[in-house]
């Protein structure tokens, strides 16, 4: 057997090589890697000078100040170690999924701590601070010798402890490679197809740690091992000879470093080193103005391409629209592939569930607007009519002003639910746009239309302020969200009309009496992850009948494929994601589903067995008889 | 040997099928879902271009069934492909072995509560086509009541994706302008207004009835879709629309709204067609073998369809096809009878 080895690996002879590796702190092994490391970190290096270069001036600002200011310093630390390390979001959603990823991804770090620790404590300072000071840490076990028969307890504590952290990694690089055959054993019905580069470093990342394991139980009778390495290098002297002959596993654990350090700027891994940035622009508050430049460009090469937004993503549905997933729209925007993008971005629904469920966070449907934005920006319209509306203010002095909206105004039975309600419970209010009025601006937005939506947004502001209202009651969550986020209203409290009537109940001045009809609740995009409203109206339903569970809902609930928020899906294609969302909303055979939303309710009208009615309407219709 | 042929549907296509056949020596079974016979135009006062009525045009068709089997209240509880027939059970319990099957399934009229924004449902003065030929038949409708000022919208449910449907559902055109002049005549001094996206006057005399709606009962058109109503606290309807003629927006208020509900597949007859592994159009409506030589052919042999089970057609035509089909149900057992059995 070592006969037939010795002729195939024409090697040196252990022994002699022990003499002048420990004192020079250099072999050629480790010169893969080095050239990898070295490529990698200028390449990041530039690309982090150029992307801070990029950032407009006053968001350079923001950010030097967030990163001193004790609040969003402490929100950075515990973000970088939740979502870059524990993955904390994954394990929350899919625990086999998490465990996978932060195994390798915390188990890493610790190993790359572990070994600066070592070699702190174990090597001499005169060597370790010479030029081998740069390889110690990474290849301990080949530089550093400790006879096992006699190691100090605080040695051998190191040593479990590698061993302990590199068994981790190996069991995450395991269920890894598990993944690539069977997803859906982790959670996932889909997954990405890898690029080429991904694909390079991927091997070469599957292969660094099974070959870490080899070269240290090569080597673990003359440098130490514990558990693993030590007990590996038992049976390999069994079956191998006295002699075992390391250079191979220490040339190719070299080579697969390198070859994952090289390919990472080209692969998905790169979300490993620009993630922190992205939490660190994200945490001062930067909102993103360009792709492929400052912010945008941070958020582009911090998708980890995982591919949990394929199976969020509610076009899905049919698999041939897979394409137009978030992980594909960054794709093609880091290859500059101008046309797919565009059609990408056009097609999205807008609703939001790539981005919640997003470990990296990446808000792709932000960028997704601000690509349309740049074809649909340079239509010219004339706005002068929009002053009219600005003028005619309904005068509401200190009460309530509801707004419908254009959608509610098309779904009159919520205009009928919202006025019984407010009428009922005494609300003093003035109906805004009674009489027709103007878009709030969302759909434009939504469009890439920030132009126009800013021309609506400022002609509504100004009818607002100009009623002199206290509290603007909208009943529509897409008027909602933009009046959230992009009016400036001072001292107007902007409330759905599921929170006012929650609070109503609440304070006593509405009452609803219960029955036994079993009601589903399906939240709408914009009202739930949009605005985080989810409790409101649940609390409310549960006061007129049994409210079932949906089978997805809350944060995971599915668009009913109505939305405005996508400019090229045809009605074929959103009418199966109807069937889908409406799918999920009869899991426990509701006998009615009501929606907050009049896009939602019109969307699932036509195409529901079941009924669907609006959550005024369905209050409304359980106000007692007498004040009924 | 006499031959089992049975008609589903007995609206015109059926009766008018089961009337072609009864003489052929086969043996003859009609069944209809409702209680009574007719379908649609039983509903129907008067029928465009010309308005004669809609009950002595089906008198005459019952008259002319003389004899042939009939079963009212009667659907299909199951139904079974074999060789050369169709095992058929009904809902009355009776099973029949039928030779050939016609299907004369006839449509469903769009429900016009689906278009929310037209308050069909929700606001009082917004009826139907359907609801206004009752009130013609039958004067009771407590919503029509001396209204002043009346809307007639075209395309409510046809050509409009949005509410699933891209195609013209080919009668409503000359049925609005039909009941506009119907109701104008009711209400002299009554404002009508139809608001359309372009009027399809493609049959003999249509277009004449539309000149005559304008020349003599002064009906205003109005080239534009309803975009929303909404209903004022006296009941009248506020309506508005786009002039896209003269590219200006439009409001008016009106006593009476009527929507013209399009044609739609018949929703009872889905477990039927997947009984028999019927391919159905995007629109859902039945598939014909081709769409021009043969009209009357399915895909499955011994299976016919005649009238608006493959898509909108006018009365005229769906007669027409029910002839076309009995001549080639007839060719079709006679050639069924010259092959050898299996």
């Amino acid at each position: 057997m070592m006969n037939l080895l010795s002729l195939l690996l024409p090697l040196q002879d252990v022994s002699a090589e022990v003499i002048d590796r420990i004192p020079s702190g250099y072999n050629h092994f480790i010169l893969p890697y080095f050239i990898g490391i070295l490529f990698c970190i200028s390449w990041l290096l530039v690309g982090l000078l150029r992307n801070l270069a990029s950032l407009p001036a006053e968001d350079r600002k923001r950010l030097a100040l967030s990163l001193v200011t004790p609040k969003t310093a402490w929100k950075n630390i515990r973000d970088l170690f939740c979502d870059c390390l524990f993955h904390t979001k994954i394990w929350k959603r899919k625990p086999l999924l998490g465990y996978m990823h932060s195994a390798i991804a915390f188990g890493w770090f610790m190993l790359i701590i572990l070994g600066h620790c070592e070699v702190a404590l174990f090597v001499p300072k005169h060597l370790s601070f010479k030029e081998g000071n740069l390889f110690y840490p990474i290849f301990y076990r080949f530089f550093v010798w400790a006879n096992p028969e006699h190691t100090t307890l605080r040695g051998s504590l190191f040593f479990f402890l590698m061993d302990f952290f590199l068994l981790y990694v190996l069991s995450g690089i395991g269920l890894a490679m598990f993944k690539r055959i069977r997803s859906i054993a982790l959670g996932m019905r889909h997954t990405t197809k890898p690029s080429l580069a991904d694909r390079v470093a991927l091997y070469a990342l599957w292969s660094i740690f099974p070959l870490r394991l080899l070269a240290e139980s090569f080597t673990a009778n003359l440098s130490g091992g514990s558990f693993l390495t030590y007990s590996a290098n038992v049976l390999l002297r069994w079956l191998f000879g006295e002699n075992l002959y390391i250079m191979p596993w220490w040339w190719a654990y070299s080579i697969a470093l390198g070859l994952f350090f090289f390919a990472m700027p080209f692969s998905r891994y790169m979300h490993i080193l620009t993630e922190p940035l992205l939490i660190l622009y994200r945490n001062a508050g930067l909102k993103i103005r360009t792709l492929n430049r400052g912010f945008g460009e941070a958020e582009i090469y911090a998708c980890s391409s995982c591919g949990l937004c394929l199976d969020a993503c509610p076009m899905n549905i049919q698999k041939k629209n897979l394409r137009f997933s978030s992980v594909y729209l960054i794709r093609f925007l880091r290859r500059h592939n101008q046309a797919k993008v565009d059609r990408i971005a056009d097609k999205c629904l807008q609703c939001g569930k790539c981005a919640q469920l997003c470990p990296v966070g990446v808000n792709a449907p932000a960028m997704r607007v601000v690509q349309r934005s740049l074809s649909n920006n340079v239509i010219p319209y004339h706005y002068a009519y929009m002053q009219d509306v600005a003028a005619a203010a309904p005068a509401s002095q200190g009460k309530v002003l509801y707004f419908a909206g254009c959608m509610t105004r098309l779904t009159p039975r919520i205009i009928k639910g919202v006025e019984k309600v407010l009428q009922t419970a005494g609300i003093d209010y003035v109906f805004a746009d009674k009489e027709g009025g103007l878009c709030c601006g969302r759909p434009l937005m939504l469009a890439g239309r920030t132009d126009a939506a800013r021309k609506a947004i400022e002609a509504n502001r100004q009818m607002i302020l100009s009623s002199g209202c206290t509290t603007l009651l909208v009943s529509c969550p897409i008027c909602y969200k933009v009046f959230r986020e992009e009016y400036d209203l001072p001292g107007i409290r902007i409330v759905h009309y599921t929170e006012f009537i929650q609070e109503l109940i609440a304070s006593g001045k509405l009452s609803m009496e219960k029955d036994g009809t079993r009601y589903v609740y399906h939240d709408p995009c914009e009202l739930g992850r949009g605005c985080g409203i989810y409790e409101e109206p649940r609390a409310v339903l549960s006061q007129a009948g049994t409210l079932c569970h949906a089978s997805k809902e809350r944060d995971e609930s599915l668009c009913c494929g109505g939305s405005l928020g996508s400019l090229t899906l045809n009605y074929k294609d959103r009418g199966k994601i109807t069937e889908g969302a409406l799918e999920t909303l009869l899991a426990e055979n509701p006998e009615c589903i009501v929606t907050a939303c009049p896009l939602c309710l019109k969307t699932f009208s036509e195409k529901s067995a079941v009924p669907v009615k609006d959550f005024a309407e369905v209050v409304a219709g359980h106000l007692p008889q007498a004040s009924a | 040997m006499k031959k089992n042929i049975l008609i589903i549907g007995g609206g015109p296509a059926g009766l008018e099928a089961a009337a072609s056949l009864k003489h052929s020596g086969n043996n003859i079974i009609l069944i209809e879902k409702s209680h009574q016979l007719g379908g649609h135009l039983a509903r129907w006062d008067r029928l465009f271009p010309d308005g004669i009525r809609a009950r002595e045009v089906l008198d005459k068709m019952i008259a002319s069934l003389d004899g042939v089997n009939y079963f009212t209240d009667t659907d299909i509880a199951q139904i079974n492909i074999l060789d050369r027939s169709y095992s058929v059970i009904l809902s009355n319990g009776i099973s029949v072995l039928a030779d050939a099957v016609l299907m004369a399934t006839g449509f469903d009229l769009f429900d016009a509560r689906k278009k929310e924004e037209y308050g069909y449902g929700i606001y009082d003065q917004v009826i139907t086509n359907a609801d206004l030929e009752d009130w013609f038949r039958t004067r009771e409708d407590s919503r029509i009541d001396h209204p002043k000022r009346i809307g007639f919208v075209h395309c409510v449910g046809s050509r409009d994706e949005k509410s699933g449907c891209r195609a013209c559902s080919k009668v409503c055109c000359a049925t609005a302008v039909k009941q506009a002049c119907e109701i104008k005549a009711e209400f002299p001094d009554a404002q009508v207004y139809c608001f359309y996206m372009d009027l399809r006057m493609f049959g003999k005399h249509y277009e004449d009835l539309y000149l005559k709606a304008q020349k003599e009962y002064g009906i205003r058109f109005i080239r534009g879709r309803v975009s929303e109503v909404a209903e004022q606290i006296d009941k009248t309807l506020q309506v508005k629309a786009e002039d896209t003629l003269s590219s200006k927006p439009l409001k008016v208020t009106l006593d009476l709204l009527v929507l013209m509900s399009g044609i739609r597949p018949s929703q009872n007859l889905e477990p039927v067609r997947k009984a028999l592994q019927l391919a159905k159009d995007d629109d859902g409506f039945i598939n014909e073998r081709d769409a021009v030589y043969e009209l009357q052919k399915t895909s499955m042999p011994g299976l016919f369809v005649a009238g608006a089970v493959t898509g909108p057609k006018t009365l005229p035509d769906t007669l027409a096809e029910a002839r076309a089909a009995a001549l080639q149900i007839l060719s079709y057992l006679a050639d069924n009878d010259k092959k050898p059995a299996k």
